[in-house]
């Protein structure tokens, strides 16, 4: 009764104009129609949806509104929700069935409601709400214009006022903009300040005694130039910048985040790109390789191998394995390699275009599946044999001759070492048997006590060996060597586009999108053929020199680590609702210059620190200040805390602990009691635990060590936890720095730490006979610069009063001072 | 959305530039309230969104997924056909092990309605079971994994994956703490992954601490809280020498918040070393008390002296207390061990309850109980050949029970209803993304305003999801 009178009231104000004049001739509405709409339709669509899509509700879900026709046939994020004539394609009943979404959220309508729309969009959905959404204003009518997608420009070096200070091209365009404001740079910093800072920013270690003499005494107009090519030559600088590389990568030496699965081959990817920021392999490459090293041409079997080993980089995150729903599995893992790639490369977020376009920038949903398009043809995990795991792909890489000779030698010692052990076990378990039957015969008469209870022991001692002997064999065979092999991934049998998945429901698919790259920085459409992913074409398109993104995005991530903020500070965004760059020229001419070099990352690196910019030093200026509080035109340095690798590495090397590393497993797999499940009829995979470590372990470089996704960082990495060290399935272009209270407990009770000091202090006591020695050398060591007077009586009043301890507790209250822990 | 920005936090140079005494001074000067202590309040309170029911968490996570089956979520249609194979309604996506025969499997043990609401609680909780009417239990819950890792980091951080803050953390954010001498975000026997305590891009200092029950006198329950091989002296010359040298590195560079930062937190870990042995020292106690929680050197007694600190703490002014309680995941032998389980927290949760009411404090504590995903129905045999009476359950993501008790909840309410088999929900839906709403909701927080930005983009403890539950709430 009531809805008839509602019709009536509804048919007499609107009827008649909504009937002639928006709808089309097939689109005019009987009244039977609209009958069937007013009684059966819009009655429940008022009741149980327009709370949240229409316009009255407080925030609209899904951008989907259901109060209008026109925004119901269009939809929201996840499409059309009504098409005409075709229930089961349309998303509405989808969602009313509880097939792909669940609508209402709060429980399923009466299956009677879910036929009555059925037949309503059978009937061709007639509906007379006309009305038009007024447009969203909160979305950019193009973003197109945005600076980070302009061309890169080379912009003119700028004039400067005082024409004595600009040392490089960099330091013009920093000083005109100071000039501008009517500032002025800060004086330079001393050299012991510089050479420190220099150190750290290239190695990630402090300066030894020897490096601080020698600079200071090299009277040489070129000492900055000598001290920074020899830290640039030296191995430690790559294996500095491969651990901020990794910050982009989410690396650790396990897969995915359950039960502790080994990563065994991750430390393959580590080492390649400690090596690859060593040779200064062009960045260029260096990209294409860790998209698409797979598919690349090399020039020799090494380098092929390489390439392969490069693809870690889509592998290495924290891919979820164990979703019992593979299909899901699959498409969060494309997910994940979508916006990882467009994250440290191009710095943008494209994840959010997997649901809908994205909210500021101008990125299409089918921009973001156009990319996925390219994974979606790629393989980067397998089923197990166990349970519902799957692993990543292991590819085996191609060996040269020589490396075949090795490894079929390692194979026969290995075979050798296997034979001897099952060779000893069973002549054990024959002597075993053999104690047992002499046991059993002397029986249990009390004068053989001594006799039986001395066979006895043999008996037991064997029965342990033999165990030990199970053990250390099933282990042998599972670690034989074999081809090696590293994560990777490869191209599927079919490489094919990607359909939209609606809300990432791998079974609610969408429009398929031809692969291709974002239209807002490139008109280019690939060229595929049947049997290519893309893959090779899409990292391409990312290294091109004409990307407006991929350059600057990678000049601005090593200016940040040198200068410590970002020309962009937001490093890892260049979005519309990112920071504007602080020298939009400076950053372009830096871009324009790296790739004109062959994208060298070690020349870019070398001209920023020679630069004056990096020479100044880091102290209070009033006015400056008082302009520019976060100094963001650079009219001096930033001091920064050091990192928790640093912190450890330093720790390492002023207490004459560290151990010069050159790469390799940083799991100690070889150790049987680390491993487990590698029996292969258990259901859950092989997985580690970390409890004895190699001898040197302890005092190898942080970036050598064991990196856990799921735990507390193990052992002698423990300082990671307390320092803000990158959660490995987190992504950091720029680390945290925190202050927080356990840092200082750490600093102040914690056992390594405590431990350092003690070395430190043996050393200095080694190394010096007298006190006002010692005091030189631990200030030279530590901070770096010679001791104050003042403080040379300060500390010899704490000696006298600390006593027998005193040198180990003054090191130990110098590598808990705010100097030791800055780099100023 | 002013009144959650940042506060500034470092603003202690001028008190340390006054303080004439050593570090160790200002440290104690702290403890004591004085003006030090007013300029160190590093987590200011901040004002909520709208008035707030519950001020505080208490987190009782039952790690494993405990099996709601036997515990609050009984089927005739399962105890009929119990050892029979059925038909299940199951998603046919997912890949299975152990669990191919679809064999129902009753309750282990008798579950009765409870109290006046006559909620359905088992008997192998007692005590829990003599609170029925203070709980709200949802029986509509459903996640999105069926695997322990991500499930869990949803449950404590809305993701499967990547790395994002944990509620605890959010909590901390939004509302700030009420005690400065103590972290505002404490879990007791923290979780394995330490994702699900961390506080990702906000501010370190939202992160869980992580304390564990002492283990003996010496032991310290935060880490590296003591130095228990250094005298007191030799500690305190060693912090002198290193508060002198940073004020005086502090002096050549005039200003850096850095450094200030770092003096401060030097200044809040001496707090927490003065504060935290006062805080786990559970000897102030009664004997009633500690019975209560079941602290007798049986099988209950670590957890309930871990419940007993959570009172202590939040109590104390701890925004968000975890309390993590595993052995919950039988895939085998659930007949037996179900109830060692349920004995090692059935007293110190029941205690807990009943401690906080009559100290007044359940009004504004909301105390939220839950696993990771629930069981299911039908038992899981691994082996393939074992009699039913050794089965387990297999993990089941697609419903499962939580409960919440004081803090603006519907006490003696049961909320939700599942299938005839306790395998989807039918009504009362629940979705953990609905849970973290509605916890906010309860602590004055608007889930869809507490929006810090990162990386150029809003982020929420619910993503683009979560409603607020209201048909529970008080």
């Amino acid at each position: 009764m009531k809805s008839a009178i509602t019709i009536a009231i509804w048919l007499l104000l609107f009827g008649a104009s909504v009937r002639n004049s928006t709808l089309t001739a097939e689109e005019q509405l009987s009244d039977q129609q609209l009958t069937f709409f007013e009684e059966r339709i819009r009655p429940v669509l008022v009741e149980h949806c327009y709370a949240c899509h229409s316009e009255r509700a407080k925030k609209l879900k899904g951008e989907l509104r259901l109060d209008l026709r026109d925004t119901s046939r269009k939809g929201g994020e996840s499409g059309a929700a009504i098409i005409p004539g075709k229930p089961d394609a349309s998303l509405l009943i989808q969602a009313m069935r509880y097939e792909s979404l669940e609508m209402p959220p709060k429980g399923k309508l009466p299956d009677r409601v879910v036929a009555d729309f059925v037949k309503w969009i059978e009937m061709g959905a007639p509906d007379p709400r006309d009305g038009k959404a007024a447009p969203q204003s909160s979305r950019p009518k193009d973003g197109r214009d945005h600076w980070a997608f302009q061309p890169i420009q080379d912009p003119a070096r700028p004039s400067v006022n005082n024409a004595g200070w600009p040392l490089s091209d960099i330091d013009y365009f920093v000083l005109h903009r100071l000039e501008q404001e009517g500032l002025k740079p800060v004086d330079d910093a001393d050299r012991y300040t510089w050479l420190r800072r220099v150190s750290f920013d290239l190695t990630g270690l402090p300066p030894t005694v020897d490096e601080i003499e020698q600079f200071v005494e090299n009277t040489s107009p070129h000492a900055h130039e000598a001290a920074v090519d020899r830290l640039i030559a030296s191995r430690a600088f790559g294996e500095r910048w491969a651990r901020l590389w990794l910050d982009l990568v989410g690396y650790a030496d396990q897969i995915g985040t359950s039960n502790n699965l080994f990563a065994e081959h991750g430390w393959k990817y580590r080492d390649y790109v400690i090596d690859a920021f060593n040779d200064d392999k062009p960045f260029d490459r260096f990209i294409r390789e860790q998209i698409a090293g797979d598919l690349l041409d090399c020039a020799s079997v090494e380098a092929r191998a390489e390439s392969i080993t490069a693809t870690g980089f889509l592998v290495l995150g924290d891919l979820e394995v164990v979703e019992a729903d593979k299909e899901k599995m699959r498409v969060d893992i494309i997910d994940q390699q979508v916006v990882k790639t467009t994250r440290a490369f191009l710095g943008l977020t494209v994840g959010c275009a997997r649901c809908h376009d994205h909210k500021f920038d101008p990125i299409p949903q089918r921009d973001y599946y156009a990319i996925a398009g390219f994974f979606h043809s790629t393989e980067s995990t397998y089923k197990t044999e166990r349970g519902v795991w799957s692993d990543v792909i292991a590819r085996q890489l191609p060996e040269t001759e020589a490396g075949q000779g090795l490894r079929a030698e390692r194979s026969r010692q290995h075979a050798e070492k296997i034979a001897a052990m099952k060779l000893e076990r069973t002549e054990a378990s024959k002597r075993k048997g053999d104690l047992d039957k002499q046991i059993q015969e002397i029986g249990k008469a009390s004068e053989a006590e001594a006799a039986r209870a001395e066979l006895a022991k043999e008996r037991d001692q064997l029965a342990g060996r033999i165990g030990q002997l199970n053990r250390e064999i099933v282990h042998a065979e599972f670690f034989a060597p074999t081809v090696p092999e590293t994560y990777g991934v490869q191209d599927v049998k079919k490489p094919a586009n990607m359909r939209i998945t609606i809300r990432g429901n791998p079974r609610a698919l969408g429009d398929e999108v031809p692969r291709g790259f974002l239209t807002v920085a490139s008109d280019i459409t690939p060229s595929l053929s049947p049997s290519e992913s893309g893959r090779k074409q899409f990292a391409d398109w990312v290294a091109s020199p004409k990307n407006p993104l991929t350059a600057r995005v990678v000049v601005n991530r090593i200016w940040q680590k040198l200068f410590g903020e970002g020309l962009v500070r937001s490093v890892d965004y260049f979005g519309l609702r990112g920071e504007q760059p602080s020298h939009p020229e400076l950053l372009d001419q830096l871009a324009t210059k790296f790739v004109q070099d062959g994208w060298s990352q070690k020349s870019l690196v070398r001209s920023l620190v020679v630069s004056h910019a990096y020479r100044m030093n880091s102290s209070h200026n009033q006015q400056a200040h008082a302009a520019d509080p976060n100094n963001q035109l650079l009219w001096r340095a930033n001091r920064r805390r050091l990192d928790a690798e640093a912190i450890r590495d330093a720790l390492l090397a002023v207490s004459g602990q560290l151990h010069r590393s050159a790469g390799g497993p940083a799991l100690p797999l070889e150790f049987p009691e680390n491993v487990a499940n590698i029996d292969p009829t258990n259901v859950n995979p092989p997985s580690f635990s970390l409890g004895r470590w190699r001898p040197q372990q302890p005092f190898v470089r942080t970036i050598y060590l064991p990196v856990i996704r799921s735990r507390p960082q193990p052992g002698p990495a423990e300082l990671r936890n307390v320092f803000d060290f990158t959660q490995p399935a987190g992504f950091a272009g720029k680390r945290a720095v925190t202050a927080v209270p356990t840092q200082a407990l750490f600093l102040m009770n914690s056992p390594v730490v405590k431990e350092h000091a003690k070395a430190l202090s043996e050393r200095l006591l080694g190394e010096a006979s007298e006190p006002v020695e010692r005091l030189e050398l631990l200030w030279l060591c530590v901070l770096n610069r010679p001791i104050a007077d003042d403080e040379r009586t300060n500390a010899r009043s704490f000696l006298d009063e600390a006593g027998e301890n005193g040198w180990t507790e003054l090191c130990h209250g110098l590598i808990a001072s705010n100097e030791f822990l800055m780099r100023l | 959305m002013s009144v959650m920005n940042q506060l500034p936090i470092f603003s202690r140079r001028e008190a340390l530039k006054a303080a004439a005494c050593g570090f160790g001074g200002v440290a104690l000067q702290g403890l004591t309230g004085s003006t030090a202590r007013a300029a160190t309040k590093t987590l200011a309170v901040h004002v909520p969104h709208h008035a707030a029911k519950a001020k505080r968490v208490i987190f009782l996570f039952m790690a494993g997924g405990p099996s709601q089956a036997d515990l609050f979520d009984p089927k005739p249609f399962i105890t009929k056909h119990h050892g029979q194979t059925i038909a299940a309604p199951v998603d046919d996506h997912q890949l299975r092990v152990g669990v191919e025969k679809f064999l129902a499997m009753g309750p282990v043990a008798p579950v009765r309605p409870r109290g006046e609401s006559g909620m359905m609680i088992s008997d192998l909780m007692p005590n829990i079971a003599s609170v029925a009417d203070d709980l709200c239990l949802l029986r509509g819950m459903y996640t999105d994994n069926k695997a322990h890792a991500p499930a869990t980091l949803q449950l404590h951080t809305g993701t499967l994956a990547e790395s994002l803050p944990s509620m605890g953390s959010w909590i901390s954010y939004g509302l700030g703490t009420e005690n400065d001498n103590l972290p505002s975000f404490i879990t007791i026997h923290p979780p394995e992954d330490v994702r699900n305590y961390g506080s990702s891009f906000l501010r370190a200092r939202h992160q869980g601490t992580p304390l564990n029950v002492p283990a003996s006198e010496k032991a310290s329950a935060i880490k590296y809280l003591q130095d228990p091989d250094t005298s007191a002296i030799d500690q305190r010359r060693r912090l002198d020498f290193v508060q002198h040298m940073n004020r005086k590195l502090l002096d050549r560079v005039e200003t850096d918040a850095q450094m200030e930062g770092i003096i401060e937190s030097f200044e809040l870990a001496f707090r927490m070393q003065a504060e935290t042995p006062r805080l786990v020292d559970l000897s102030g106690e009664s004997q009633e008390t500690l019975r209560l929680y079941g602290i007798d050197g049986k099988q209950a007694d670590r957890n309930g002296r871990a419940c007993l600190l959570a009172r202590r703490m939040s109590e104390a002014g701890v925004r968000f207390v975890q309390v993590t309680m595993g052995g919950w995941d039988h895939h085998g032998n659930i007949r037996g061990a179900l109830r060692g389980s349920c004995a090692g927290v059935d007293k110190p949760i029941g205690g807990l309850i009943k401690d906080l009411k009559r100290r007044g404090l359940l009004d504004e504590t909301l105390v939220l109980w839950s696993g990771e995903f629930g069981r299911s129905p039908w038992s899981q045999d691994l082996s393939g050949t074992s009699p039913i009476s050794t089965h387990g359950r297999e993990h089941q993501q697609e419903s499962f029970c939580t409960w919440m008790a004081g803090g603006g909840v519907k006490p003696g309410l049961t909320y939700g209803n599942t299938d005839d088999f306790g395998y989807r929900p039918i009504d009362g839906k629940v979705h953990l993304h609905d849970l973290h709403a509605t916890m906010l909701h309860l602590l004055g927080l608007d889930h869809e305003r507490l929006t810090p930005r990162h990386a150029g983009r809003d982020f929420r403890l619910t993503d683009i999801y979560g409603d607020v539950v209201r048909e529970i709430l008080a």
